[in-house]
């Protein structure tokens, strides 16, 4: 069983959450061009470790919470609210 | 086309009318659950963005109700607030005429804040008796021990697959579980099966 601090909730059981991808991408300018589009929607690095992530409490508080998750171990090192910036692990 | 009939909005009929079976179930016991249905008017309240402050004033003047924080619920004379997402409360109160308590919230709300009546949409379960917990903990992902949830703390969470408020009034412990009207037969017969074991009293 996976616990997920949500920054509202408490630690909850991963069930209540749905994962909702790298939180890691930013929105390109409207103006920006496909390419930088094809980039946002699609291309994702699939790291081997750390990786900061959206998960939606979705049977809970129905906030998007930030998690940085390592996607070997499945280690969590801190959750946060959208707008937190969350500090990454070296290794 | 002449103006639509005015009549009264329908009073929220029970799901589980007909399905409670008053009595003594379960194991023989000396300290049996007891677990009821209570008649409850179920408003949602949600302030506009930026007027959460607004709003809780506004609540604390009318009904002396003061919104609780995350994770908590505050009850008063004539209404419980519990939270259930960030600046969003249930206000629950004994069941009244239908449609008032949500008027009477909008009204004193005003622009600062939106009130949905869920009465009909909810049905709020009450349980009672020393084996609560253990009776809830068969379905429930969040600890209920003494020393991480208490009288006063509300949680939104899934009990038993179904999406649940709850909400523990006391030492007891006793505990109000408010469930979608549409999963309150499925809901309530898991709660029996788990409750059956310690024994429990439908009044």
């Amino acid at each position: 069983m996976h616990l997920i601090t949500c920054p509202w909730c408490g630690p909850r059981d991963e069930a209540e959450f749905a994962y909702r991808g790298d939180a890691t991408v930013a929105r390109p300018a409207a103006d920006a061009g496909i390419d930088a589009f094809y980039d946002y929607v699609y291309t994702r690095a699939n790291p081997r470790g750390w990786h900061t992530e959206w998960w939606h409490h979705a049977a809970g508080c129905h906030q998007f919470v930030k998690v940085v998750r390592h996607t070997l171990t499945h280690a969590i090192a801190a959750t946060g609210k959208p707008t937190d910036t969350l500090p990454v692990p070296a290794e | 086309m002449s103006a639509p009939e005015s009549r009264p909005a329908p009073e929220p009929r029970s799901p589980l009318a007909g399905h409670l079976k008053p009595g003594r179930h379960g194991a023989a016991g000396s300290r049996p659950l007891v677990l009821r249905e209570v008649p409850a008017t179920i408003v949602e309240l949600a302030a506009r963005r930026g007027r959460a402050a607004e709003l809780a004033a506004a609540v604390r003047g009318a009904l002396a109700l003061d919104l609780p924080p995350p994770g908590r619920g505050a009850a008063a004379a004539g209404a419980t607030a519990l939270w259930i997402q960030p600046d969003t409360w249930l206000v629950v109160a004994p069941r009244g005429t239908e449609g008032a308590l949500a008027a009477h919230l909008k009204g004193v709300a005003g622009a600062a804040g939106s009130v949905v009546d869920q009465s009909h949409g909810k049905t709020l379960l009450h349980l009672a008796g020393a084996d609560a917990r253990a009776a809830l903990g068969k379905g429930c992902r969040i600890d209920l021990d003494p020393a991480a949830f208490g009288p006063g703390r509300a949680a939104v969470t899934q009990m038993a697959q179904v999406g649940c408020v709850l909400y523990q009034h006391d030492d007891v412990p006793s505990f109000s579980l408010i469930v979608p009207s549409s999963y309150a037969i499925p809901f309530f017969d898991w709660l029996c099966h788990s409750a059956a074991e310690f024994g429990y009293e439908v009044p």
